[in-house]
């Protein structure tokens, strides 16, 4: 980490002589190794090792920003004054400054986000070679075409510098692993199943067995597939997926997207967007969370914080270059891990107590108006009668708007998927619009 | 900042930073010091600018520079691969050995031969480099663009703007003593409106792009970039939902070609082929689509975003024919690949840069012009859409089910297009969508657009050309 912290003060000072008023300038490293395994045999083996620089330049008012991988001393220095020279040929914006230095800061919380048992390096083909085998055998009944499975391990290390002194630093390590099944349907088609998994902490993983049996079950769920009639149903969002959906709601509150008027979010602050009783909390401080950290991008403290409580929306995402510009409070500029709590219900009683519904597995393409908040997706999943399963989807869209989409939420189930940056469950909703034959 | 075309011999692009022949031979030595069929070594260095115009000023100003080697030691199907971001001889005598572990176990099965530069053709010749544009051109590019669209229509409330241009100096050395290099240049110009009408709110943009100098940028170029993107962000103020269900779809000349790259393009990377992941597996030499369709991808195509002087294996590009008279032809194949069908590599092995190793992709996507007159098409479909413009696509290469997202487009009722539609997705099944392609126009465009396609993990830049065409049944995901 030493090392890191001289380079980010070398290129403050030099950015600094070479004419900058301010800087900011952010060092990384990390070193990762991916190993993937396709039907018994190594199909890729790679070490990743990188170091990079990013710096904000304020010179006579005008802001840029800059990379480089490049950290030979002679071409950092070259770099930066072509930087610094190019910086002064734009336009002067009054909003872009450092944030005060008083506002910034770390919590001081330990977040724990380095693994200190992580498992040998060495076995990664063992402990391949074993998923394998449990998924050939989680998948006795399939006609399997081809497994790959795959191991990944990384540590990635940043810090973080002004010209007004400010310092903090980072480090988390990440595990993952999965894997994808092929198979045979009877029709020819070979419907593809993934698996995948990712964590801080090694042990924090899913097992090898629950692995495989959620696999070949999802493999399973996709033989005879095809759509059924246009219409609405109520849809299940299955929790692996919500991702997807919610990705596209809190699209709408990005800062730069508010200030351009182009946001469905746009006139929303305080208003009802959701159901009542539905709630969304950004919180950076959890422990072992994926995307946990002590400060934001702006290197303002981070706090946990309401984005949507009982319905209501609490909070846009506002850095302080936004802030300035809309004259509105800076909250952040990103999420971190965001968080929808848990219900009651288990998905399978929600599935049993409606005489119909559609169960979204995955989702193939699609895209959102983020003006407007039209959504179209392309869907696979499930259609449930009366707690049983009569069809497997595919070819079938799902379309709306996102208000209405969230304005009949109705119910968070209480399976709570923890291996993503959202913690959340499988969510219902009543009569959302399905395409299909 | 942008890196101008290097001076010198050829070979010695990289000799300034150390990077001498007698070091690459080292390296590539131990890459294949534990046996291993085959590698290679990808060398990069680049740089790109970008500058933002927002709300009536040109204040944000990006650049990116990279450098680094990557190193692939190839052992039957099986890749080991590493990279280091410095040149220096140690780091990239260890990266090589950690390429080499693939191999572990084996003994040194070849001798390293000294590399000797080759030639390649010039698919992207460009008059006006960007090292030669100064950052005040650039500003006042966008700031015409911004003038111009405001000027356009009473309803533009916003207008964002972006201009970025790059070069990439490629150098790629392999054991057997072959040399390539290549100098890519790039650009992409993109205007993006908000429009505003009561209380109707709507952002749209357009983007132009190719493997050019500024000479791109021409004045009938320009005013079609900001034409374009605020006639159809105020098209999207008239326009309403989209039909729900499955209907016929014809797809306008151009960017329709999205449904050729989900549909068909991926099915035919080899890679998913040799794995039979693909649902093509064992299909070459049948028929997969009706007689009028014909499909090249194409790395040959002058100043394309997607075309390539050399693959990143140092092979040959070309036009390679995957579907003629309907009948599936080839593959587009890698070296990997190529090796397992016995065939010759067709120039596809790209990457997105020295992090990552080759896979087989596709560079221009084209669907060649068939017998009808487009007005006819359109006069076929008692009802059904007509697709405009797309934003994004995805395929499922083993199922074979792809989607794509209309933004702009029409209802067709009774052989005419009727009311404007917008933002539908639209989805159906590769080798199905393929036997219902039953019009085939006459009239072949090639998008000037930006397309970048994903694929474990990698962007690469493409382009897509395709006439216009029915395909009697897909399923609209629209409203009833």
């Amino acid at each position: 980490m030493n090392e890191l912290h001289d380079a980010a003060s070398r290129i403050i000072a030099l950015a600094r002589g070479l004419g900058a008023d301010e800087a900011l300038a952010s060092v990384s490293r990390g070193v990762s190794t991916d190993l993937s395994l396709r039907d018994g045999e190594i199909e890729k083996a790679q070490e990743s090792r990188s170091l990079s620089a990013s710096v904000s330049l304020y010179v006579d008012g005008r802001y840029s920003s800059h990379q480089t991988s490049d950290m030979r001393p002679d071409a950092l220095q070259a770099f930066l004054a072509r930087a610094v020279d190019a910086t002064r040929f734009l336009e002067a914006d009054p909003n872009r400054r450092l944030p005060d230095r008083a506002d910034m800061g770390e919590a001081e919380v330990e977040l724990d986000l380095v693994d200190p048992n992580p498992p040998a390096a060495e076995d990664g083909r063992a402990r391949l070679l074993d998923l394998e085998a449990v998924v050939r055998a989680a998948a006795a009944d399939l006609r399997v075409r081809s497994v790959q499975s795959w191991l990944w391990r990384g540590r990635y290390e940043s810090v973080r510098h002004t010209s007004h002194g400010f310092s903090a630093s980072s480090e988390t390590t990440r595990f993952g692993h999965g894997a994808t099944l092929s198979i045979e349907d009877t029709d020819g088609r070979l419907p593809e199943a993934y698996s995948g998994y990712q964590a801080t902490h090694a042990s924090d993983l899913l097992g090898p067995p629950e692995l495989a049996a959620d696999l070949a079950q999802r493999a399973r769920e996709r033989l005879g597939s095809g759509p059924v009639d246009s219409g609405t149903y109520p849809l299940l969002l299955s929790n692996r997926v919500v991702s997807r959906v919610l990705g596209a709601l809190t699209g709408g509150l990005d800062g730069t997207a508010i200030y351009e008027r182009r946001s469905f979010l746009l006139e929303k602050l305080g208003e009802r967007i959701a159901a009542e009783g539905f709630s969304l909390y950004d919180d950076p401080l959890r422990p072992r969370g994926l995307a946990s950290r002590r400060y934001d991008g702006d290197g303002l403290p981070a706090v946990r914080r309401a984005i949507i409580e009982d319905g209501r929306l609490q909070s846009w995402l506002i850095n302080t270059y936004n802030a300035r510009r809309l004259g509105r409070p800076v909250t952040t500029g990103s999420t971190s891990n965001l968080l929808i709590p848990a219900g009651v219900r288990s998905p399978e009683a929600i599935v049993q107590s409606l005489p119909r519904v559609i169960r979204v597995d995955s989702f193939l393409g699609g895209n959102t108006n983020a003006a407007t908040g039209d959504f179209s997706f392309g869907i696979q999943g499930a259609l449930f009668e009366g707690g049983a399963k009569v069809a497997s989807l595919s070819e079938m869209n799902v379309s709306g708007n996102l208000l209405r989409l969230f304005e009949a939420w109705s119910e968070a189930a209480d399976d709570v998927w923890t291996y993503g940056t959202l913690f959340s469950p499988s969510l219902l909703f009543s009569d959302v619009q399905f395409s299909g034959r | 900042m942008s890196i101008p075309r290097p001076q010198g011999p050829p070979g010695a692009w990289f000799e300034a930073m150390g990077v001498t022949p007698e070091l690459t031979r080292k390296v590539l030595g131990m890459a294949l010091s534990k046996g291993g069929d085959d590698a290679d070594l990808y060398f990069q260095h680049s740089a790109s600018t970008s500058v933002h115009l927002s709300d009536h000023a040109v204040n944000q100003a990006n650049t990116h520079v990279d450098l680094g080697m990557g190193v692939r030691v190839v052992v039957g199907d099986q890749v080991g691969y590493a990279y280091s971001e410095e040149l220096t001889e140690g780091a990239l005598l260890a990266a090589a050995r950690t390429a080499a572990e693939i191999a572990r176990g084996g003994r040194p099965t070849r001798e390293v031969a000294v590399a000797k530069a080759g030639s390649h053709p010039n698919y992207y010749p460009v008059r006006t480099p960007w090292s030669e544009v100064d950052m005040g051109a650039r500003v006042r590019l966008v700031r015409a663009w911004e003038q111009a669209a405001l000027a356009q229509d009473p309803r533009v409330k916003r207008v964002e703007a972006w201009l970025s241009d790059a070069a990439s100096t490629v150098m790629i050395v392999r054991p057997d003593g072959r040399l390539f290099e290549d100098w890519r240049p790039s650009t992409l110009g993109m205007v993006r409106v908000m429009a505003e009408e009561g209380d109707v709110r709507e952002s749209a943009n357009y983007n132009v792009a190719a493997r050019a100098g500024l000479e791109h940028f021409t004045d009938e170029r320009q005013e079609r970039l900001v034409r374009e993107a605020v006639a159809r962000t105020v098209f999207l103020l008239g326009a309403g939902k989209a039909p729900a269900g499955e209907m016929p779809v014809v797809l306008a000349a151009g960017p329709s070609a999205i449904l050729l790259h989900e549909a068909i393009g991926h099915g035919m990377e080899a890679d998913f082929n040799r794995k039979r992941t693909s649902i093509y597996a064992d299909r070459m030499g049948s028929r997969i689509a009706p007689a009028e369709v014909t499909i090249v991808d194409d790395a040959t195509l002058m100043n394309a975003r997607g075309s390539l002087n050399i693959d990143d294996e140092g092979n040959t590009t070309e036009s390679t024919t995957l579907v003629e008279g309907g009948v599936l032809r080839s593959y587009l194949h890698d070296e990997i690949s190529a090796r397992h069908y016995k065939v010759k590599p067709t120039g596809s092995g790209r990457r997105e840069d020295f992090r990552h190793a080759p896979l087989p992709r596709m560079r221009s996507t084209l669907m060649m012009a068939g017998p009808h007159d487009p007005e006819e098409i359109i006069r076929s479909v008692e009802r059904g859409i007509y697709c405009v413009s797309f934003a994004n696509g995805q395929v499922h290469i083993g199922g074979g089910d792809f989607s794509f997202y209309m933004r702009h487009g029409y209802l067709i009722e009774g052989g005419k297009l009727t009311r404007p539609i917008k933002d539908a997705n639209i989805i159906g099944n590769g080798p199905k969508a393929l036997e219902v392609m039953d019009m085939i126009g006459n009239d072949l465009v090639v998008d000037e657009g930006g397309w970048t396609c994903g694929k474990d993990g990698q962007g690469v830049p493409v382009s897509q050309g395709m006439p216009t065409v029915r395909v009697g049944k897909l399923t609209v995901g629209g409203v009833n």
